[in-house]
C-alpha cells in the first residue's frame, strides 16, 4: 500500500514522516525541506509512506510545488494523508477541501493541537471529522504522541471521502464541469469536477494533463467561457481563481464554525518575544553576524581544533603502528605496507580527522533549520538581497550551502521567480562547502596560528561577498528583466529537540564520512599509486613521477598565484573530483604520517601570503563534481553548467592573483 | 483608507484592496490567508527600506515594503 503524505509548509509534516516511519528524514523549520519525494516504510511495515513538499494549495507557483501536483496526476498510489496545523485550520483547509475533491481515500491528521489550544483554538475532532466526511485524529508530531494510532487507522480503512463535493462552486462551475465532461469522453483517469476546478483557477500542470485528451483552442475557449459566464453573475468578483477561492473560503468558514470552539488569546506567545530582538530593526544584521561568528569560533577555534588534534594523534598513532603490526604479521610486502600506510592511511585519514570540526558546522546549521531561524535571517537579508537582484529566499539555499553545496543547490527551488532561482543556483557553489573546511583548517594551523577562526571567517565571507558582486554583476547582464518577488511565512519559534537535532547533524555529516570511505579511499589509492610510479620505473622519487609530471604541467600556471610547484597542481586537479582530496593528495605527496608534520613541511613550500591566495583558490576554483551533476539537473542546460564552471575559474584566478601579486607589492611575501 | 505601508507599528487593520500587487506575490499572499477582509496587525518594519512583518491569525509573514505600498487598508 503507498500512502502519500501532504500538507502545508511548517506543518510538521517531515516531522510526521519520520515518527511513522521510524527512518529519520530531514528536518527543517523553514518552508521548501522536503524539495524532492521521499519514501520510507511505516514502523508497522504495512504501507509504503511518501513525503511529498510542503504546498498551500494543488495550483503550484514554485518548482518545487509542482511536484506536488504532478505527483497527483501521474502517480499510482492508495491513499493519501493530509497534514493539518490544527492553529492554523482556515489556512490549511484550502488544501484539504482540494484533496477531497480529488476523491482518493484520505485521512487527516490534526496536528500541534497542544499549539493550538494554547493559542485558546479547541477544535472538536468528531465534528470536524463529520463536516469533512473523512476520518480525522489528533496527534502531536514533535513528541509522537497519536501517531502510532494514525499509522493504523491509516493502513486499516480505505474509504474514499464521504462526500467530495463540499463546496458549492455555483451552476456556472457546475455547468462547466459537465461539459469538460462531455470534451473529455470517459477518458483520463481523475475526477472531471477536480480536473475542471483546477484548470479554471490556472493550474497549468492540469492544464497540461489535460492537453493529451483535449487541444488547446478548445481549453481555451473554455476557460474564457466559462469566466465571462461567472463573472458576469457575480459582478463583485475579478477573476475566477477569486472567485473560487472565496467559495472555499465559505464552505472553511461553515466548518469552521461547526467544529472549532474559541477561547480568548492569552498573553504575549514566546515566539514574539524572541522576534522583538532577533528581527529587530537595528539588532537583526548584527546578532546574526553574531550567531556566524560563534558558530565559526567553535568550529576553528575553542572546540573542533582541540578534538581535530587529538583524532589526529590516534590516527597517526595507534591506529598506524597497529596496522603497520598488523600488516607484519600478516606477512605482508613491503609495496602493499607502503600502499596501506602512506597511501590510504594518510589519505582517508588525513580527511577523517576534519570529522569534529565538520560535524560542528552541521550541528550548528541544523539548529538554524530547527529553530525556525532560518525564515527571520531571510527576512532580514532581503534588503540586501534586493539591491543585488535577489531576494531575502536566496540567502537559505547559500547557507545551507555552508554545509554541503548539493542540498544548497536544490533548495533553490523554493524561489517562484526562475530569474532568481538560476541566480541563487549559480552563485551557491561560492559558498564555502564543509569539504573545503579541512584544507583552510590545515593551512590556518600552519601559518596563521593565532588568527584560525577570523581567517578562516574571512574566506567565507569572502565567498558571501563575491557572490553578491557577481549576482549584481549577473542580474545587470546576462539575466535581466523580471521582477524579483519576496513573500516569506515566519513560522513560530520551535525550541530544537536534542534528538532531532543529533539526527539531523548526523544526517548531513555521514555523507562526508561515507565519502572518506570510498570516493577519498579509492582516489587515495590511484593518488599514491601515481606517485610511486614513474618514467623511470617503481618505488620512484616522488619528484620523478607520473603524479609529479601531470602536476608539473600547472605549475606555471599558478607561479603569479604563489604556488607554483607540481604538488599544489596535483592537489587542485584531485580537487576538482572532491574538494576534500586536496588534503588527501597533500598528505600523500608530501609522505607525512600526520597533520602536524604536514604543517611543518607546508610551511617550508608556501608562504603565509601564497598559503591564503591557495586558500581563496580553493574557495572559488570550480564546484565538485556531484555540485557540477546537481547544477546541471537543476538547470537543465549544458551552457549553464559550463557557465558556472567557467566563471568560478575566472574569478578564482583573477583574485588569488591580485591577493598574492598586491600582497608582494605591499611586502606581505 | 490608506496604505499599508503607512501604518505605524503595532497598528492593526483590516485589508480592502490587494489587486494592485503583482500576480505572484498577491497569490503567495492568498496562500498565507491574506487577502480582501483579512485582519492584520503590522509588526516591524526592517531599516533602509527592508521588508515588512506583518501578523495575520498568529502567523507572521514577510512581505516587501513596494508591495506593502500597493495594499490599500482601512485602519481598525
Amino acid at each position: 500500500m503507498d500512502i502519500a503524505l501532504l500538507g502545508n509548509p511548517n506543518t510538521g509534516k517531515t516531522s510526521l514522516f519520520n515518527n511513522l516511519t521510524g527512518s529519520y528524514e530531514y528536518v527543517g523549520n523553514w518552508s521548501g525541506v522536503t524539495v524532492e519525494k521521499k519514501i520510507g516504510v511505516l514502523k508497522n511495515n504495512k504501507a509504503k509512506l511518501i513525503d511529498l513538499p510542503g504546498v498551500y494549495s494543488l495550483n503550484p507557483l514554485s518548482s518545487d510545488e509542482g511536484v506536488v501536483t504532478r505527483f497527483l496526476l501521474a502517480n499510482e498510489f492508495d491513499k493519501l494523508l493530509n497534514i493539518i496545523d490544527a492553529s492554523q485550520l482556515e489556512r490549511n483547509l484550502h488544501l484539504t477541501l482540494q484533496l477531497i475533491e480529488f476523491g482518493k481515500p484520505l485521512n487527516i491528521a490534526l496536528n500541534m493541537i497542544d499549539v493550538a489550544e494554547k493559542r485558546g483554538i479547541h477544535i472538536d475532532v468528531d465534528k470536524l471529522s463529520a463536516c469533512l466526511g473523512v476520518p480525522v485524529t489528533p496527534i502531536i508530531a514533535r513528541s509522537g504522541k497519536g501517531c502510532d494510532h494514525l499509522a493504523q487507522l491509516a493502513t486499516e480503512k480505505e474509504e474514499a471521502p464521504e462526500n467530495p463535493y463540499l463546496v458549492d462552486y455555483g451552476e456556472e462551475i457546475d455547468k462547466s464541469v459537465r461539459e469538460l465532461e462531455g470534451m473529455l469522453g470517459g477518458q483520463g483517469q481523475h475526477s472531471v469536477r477536480w480536473l475542471a476546478i483546477q484548470l479554471l483557477e490556472g493550474n497549468r500542470y492540469v492544464k497540461k494533463y489535460l492537453l493529451d485528451y483535449v487541444s488547446e483552442d478548445k481549453l481555451d475557449s473554455f476557460i474564457e467561457k466559462t469566466k465571462n459566464a461567472v463573472l458576469s453573475a457575480h459582478s463583485e468578483f475579478k477573476s475566477l481563481e477569486q472567485f473560487i477561492y472565496k467559495k472555499r473560503q465559505a464552505a472553511i468558514a461553515g466548518i469552521v464554525g461547526e467544529a472549532v470552539v474559541k477561547k480568548e488569546d492569552k498573553g504575549i506567545p514566546l515566539t514574539d518575544r524572541i522576534d522583538r530582538v532577533v528581527t529587530n530593526k537595528w539588532l537583526g544584521i548584527p546578532i546574526f553576524l553574531l550567531f556566524m561568528y560563534l558558530m565559526f569560533m567553535l568550529t576553528f577555534d575553542w572546540l573542533g581544533f582541540p578534538l581535530s588534534d587529538w583524532l589526529d594523534a590516534f590516527i597517526s598513532g595507534p591506529v598506524s603502528s597497529g596496522l603497520e603490526k598488523a600488516l607484519l604479521l600478516l606477512g605482508a610486502g613491503e609495496f602493499i605496507r607502503a600502499l596501506v600506510l602512506d597511501g590510504i592511511v594518510a589519505g582517508v585519514g588525513g580527511v577523517l580527522v576534519f570529522v569534529p570540526q565538520i560535524f560542528i558546522l552541521f550541528f550548528f546549521i541544523s539548529l538554524l533549520e530547527d529553530s525556525g531561524y532560518m525564515a527571520r535571517v531571510a527576512m532580514v537579508m532581503d534588503r540586501l538581497m534586493e539591491g543585488v537582484g535577489l531576494n531575502g529566499k536566496a540567502f537559505i539555499p547559500m547557507v545551507i550551502g555552508f554545509g554541503c553545496n548539493v542540498p544548497g543547490i536544490m533548495a533553490a527551488r523554493t524561489i517562484e521567480t526562475p530569474r532568481e532561482r538560476l541566480l541563487t543556483i549559480l552563485l551557491t557553489p561560492l559558498m564555502s562547502c564543509s569539504a573545503r573546511l579541512p584544507v583552510y583548517a590545515l593551512f590556518v594551523g600552519a601559518f596563521f596560528l593565532h588568527h584560525k577562526a577570523l581567517i578562516v571567517l574571512s574566506i567565507y565571507v569572502l565567498g558571501i561577498v563575491i557572490a553578491l558582486l557577481l549576482a549584481k554583476l549577473f542580474s545587470n547582464t546576462l539575466l535581466k528583466g523580471e521582477t524579483s518577488l519576496f513573500v516569506i511565512e515566519l513560522p513560530p519559534y520551535r525550541v530544537p529537540q536534542l534528538k532531532s537535532l543529533a539526527k539531523s547533524t548526523w544526517e548531513k555529516g555521514k555523507g562526508f564520512i561515507k565519502k572518506a570511505g570510498t570516493f577519498i579511499f579509492a582516489g587515495s589509492v590511484i593518488i599514491w599509486l601515481l606517485g610511486y610510479f614513474g618514467p623511470g620505473g617503481i618505488d620512484v622519487p616522488m619528484n620523478e613521477s607520473y603524479l609529479a609530471m601531470i602536476g608539473g604541467i600547472f605549475a606555471p600556471l599558478l607561479e603569479p598565484l604563489g604556488f607554483g610547484n607540481w604538488q599544489s597542481g596535483a592537489a587542485l586537479l584531485t580537487g576538482i573530483l572532491a574538494k576534500e582530496a586536496v588534503i588527501s593528495t597533500m598528505n600523500i605527496i608530501y609522505f607525512v604520517p600526520d597533520e602536524a608534520s604536514l604543517q611543518g613541511l607546508l610551511a617550508g613550500a608556501f608562504s603565509p601570503l601564497a598559503a591564503y591566495s591557495f586558500m581563496v583558490f580553493i574557495l572559488l576554483y570550480i564546484p565538485c563534481l556531484a555540485t557540477v551533476a546537481t547544477i546541471k539537473k537543476e538547470t537543465s542546460s549544458y551552457k549553464w553548467t559550463l557557465f558556472a564552471c567557467g566563471y568560478a575559474i575566472v574569478i578564482a584566478y583573477l583574485l588569488s592573483f591580485l591577493i598574492y601579486q598586491g600582497g608582494k607589492l605591499l611586502g606581505l611575501g | 483608507m490608506k496604505m499599508l505601508g503607512k501604518l505605524k507599528t503595532g497598528e492593526k487593520a483590516v485589508i480592502k484592496d490587494i489587486s494592485n500587487v503583482n500576480y505572484l506575490v498577491r497569490r503567495r499572499l492568498l496562500d498565507l490567508g491574506i487577502t480582501e477582509g483579512t485582519e492584520i496587525c503590522l509588526k516591524c518594519k526592517m531599516p533602509f527600506g527592508g521588508p515588512y512583518m506583518l501578523e495575520c491569525g498568529g502567523r507572521c509573514v514577510g512581505i516587501r515594503r513596494c508591495d506593502a505600498n500597493d495594499i490599500k487598508v482601512e485602519r481598525k
